[in-house]
């Protein structure tokens, strides 16, 4: 499976999602809101998943977050990190606002994480088109 | 909510009486990447066919699932006018559902005999279960560019939560995935015979840590069939009548696939509507088929099913309790670990052949009811009875 030309999978920027990562561009996350009901929700939809209106927006939140849980990943799914970047410390991220994302965690040893850590976002330029939110430990 | 009496209603109509499958074992190391799931599922129909005692002709309904269409598997088969017909996603989660749709179409006169067909050939084909390219999916576009992929990974993180709110000990997944591989050693369709012991789960290497090698479902071929019709027919036919006595489902659908009560609240639902339907409770069960992907998924399914409390499943989990002389056996053929990941297929196939008293040297005493349960965001359970019980 190896393949020494493989990229790090990207995310597909729709309609919908471009705001996410415009946000992530310029250092800010963001996510959308109900503007009838205030309710947050992640990852994008369409309407508020709550009552159901179109009328929201996407506001930018705080970027503070505690690990629900995490792992790391040493199957070599993706052949696009090298095999010395494995394993992935990937984490589930539970927003001060509510809704989950899934991250990596960074800039903390792997003995050092544990689940209700507090995080905050840290952005990580991939290319010029894309920006990823990580997660360190919260100074 | 559940109302009781209407889900009772479905108690002891309808059986499933004839079963079949491929052999597991034998084609696992004879990889052939021109075996469709079609060929697979056809055996396993023939089997099952044949184990009946029905005529092909008595046949008038096709439920299949992760066969891609059921046109194809009917033109083969040869199944012109049937009367009840889908097809059911390839997920595990669809083969409760697809022994529940069967009963319901058979209790209610819309078939009289309904085939469920399942064919798998992911190892031929490469099947991965991560890293696929999905599109402008939810996961291409917010787990892919993290490294997150695979049905295992969410396993993990559920599990790692666990561990850390009950102070779960790996050793609680260990017993599983040893338990499972002694029982396949007594199968001998099994596809993993050779026992391991705690040592070499320990040492097992890691794919998403916490989870390792010997947690996680085997990926073989293989096709399972199962046959249901009503339980007044099923007495006329030559195999004891294994009745479908109470079934349900409940759901938990999040974004992100994880459920932060370890699927507690659909566990705890269907425990609650198959034991008030049931004449049987928790102690009269003689074995549980868990859906066990991963071995968690087995953990959070005894403890949302009430065999212990929340959080006590580390403990509870013993050889003894589980084992095929305990109180509790459990995937008395070996499971997705050892047997054949079938996706819940071949346990439902398990199930009906204890309670036929079928299992040689792995059956378990007294099998007069059994249950399987599959912890999911979509998730089934049902508690199956031998005629008579």
């Amino acid at each position: 499976m190896t393949d020494a030309t493989a990229q790090k999978p990207l995310p597909p920027i729709t309609r919908l999602t471009k705001p996410f990562w415009d946000g992530c561009r310029e250092g800010e996350l963001r996510i959308q809101f109900c503007n009838i009901c205030d309710r947050p929700w992640f990852p994008p939809a369409d309407n508020c998943p709550r009552c159901l209106m179109d009328d929201w927006e996407w506001r930018t939140v705080s970027g503070h977050g505690t690990v629900w849980s995490w792992i790391q990943m040493h199957q070599r799914y993706f052949p696009g990190w090298e095999p010395d970047e494995y394993p992935i410390t990937i984490a589930l991220i539970q927003l001060e606002e509510g809704p989950y994302i899934y991250s990596n965690l960074v800039n903390i040893p792997a003995e050092e994480i544990r689940c209700d850590l507090a995080v905050e976002v840290t952005f990580h330029k991939a290319t010029d088109a894309v920006t990823l939110p990580f997660f360190q430990p919260r100074r | 909510m559940t109302n009781p009496e209407q889900l009772r209603a479905l108690q002891d109509k309808t059986a499933i009486v004839g079963v079949g499958t491929t052999e597991f074992a034998a084609i696992y190391r004879d990889l052939d990447p021109e075996r469709s799931a079609y060929d697979l599922g056809r055996i396993a129909f023939r089997e099952a066919l044949a184990d009946s005692g029905l005529k092909k002709s008595d046949i008038d309904g096709v439920i299949v699932s992760r066969l891609p269409h059921y046109g194809r598997m009917c033109e083969v088969l040869g199944i012109r006018y049937p009367r009840f017909v889908n097809v059911l996603p390839g997920e595990g989660r669809q083969s409760g559902i697809a022994l529940q749709y069967a009963a319901l179409a058979v209790a209610n006169g819309m078939a009289d005999a309904v085939a469920c067909i399942y064919g798998n050939n992911g190892r031929s084909t490469g099947a991965r279960y991560g890293g696929e390219d999905r599109g402008a999916s939810t996961q291409a576009m917010f787990e892919a560019p993290f490294g997150m992929t695979s049905p295992g990974a969410v396993t993990s993180l559920m599990f790692r939560r666990h561990q850390y709110r009950y102070d779960t000990p790996v050793e609680a997944l260990g017993q599983l995935a040893i338990s499972n591989r002694r029982n396949a050693a007594l199968n001998p369709n099994a596809v993993m015979q050779q026992p391991i012991e705690m040592d070499d789960y320990l040492n097992s290497r890691y794919i998403a840590e916490p989870l390792r090698l010997f947690d996680y479902c085997l990926i073989n071929d293989g096709g399972v069939c199962f046959i249901v019709t009503s339980a007044e027919r099923a007495r006329d036919l030559p195999n004891p009548p294994v009745l479908i006595h109470a079934t349900a489902q409940a759901a938990d659908i999040t974004p992100v696939y994880v459920a932060d009560d370890f699927w507690y609240e659909p566990m705890s639902r269907i425990a609650d509507d198959l034991f008030a339907t049931s004449d049987a409770q928790r102690e009269d069960l003689a074995f549980a088929q868990l859906y066990d992907n991963f071995t968690p998924t087995m953990l959070f399914t005894l403890e949302g099913m009430g065999f212990c409390e929340q959080g006590e499943g580390g403990d509870w989990i013993t050889p003894e309790r589980i084992g095929l002389r305990g109180e509790l056996p459990l995937n008395t053929g070996g499971g997705h670990t050892s047997e054949s990941y079938m996706q819940g297929w071949a346990l439902h196939v398990e199930a009906v052949r204890q309670l036929r008293g079928d299992c040689g040297e792995r059956q378990v005493a007294d099998a007069q009811y059994g249950l399987y349960a599959c912890a999911a965001p979509l998730a089934t359970g049902h508690i199956l009875k031998r005629d008579g019980a």
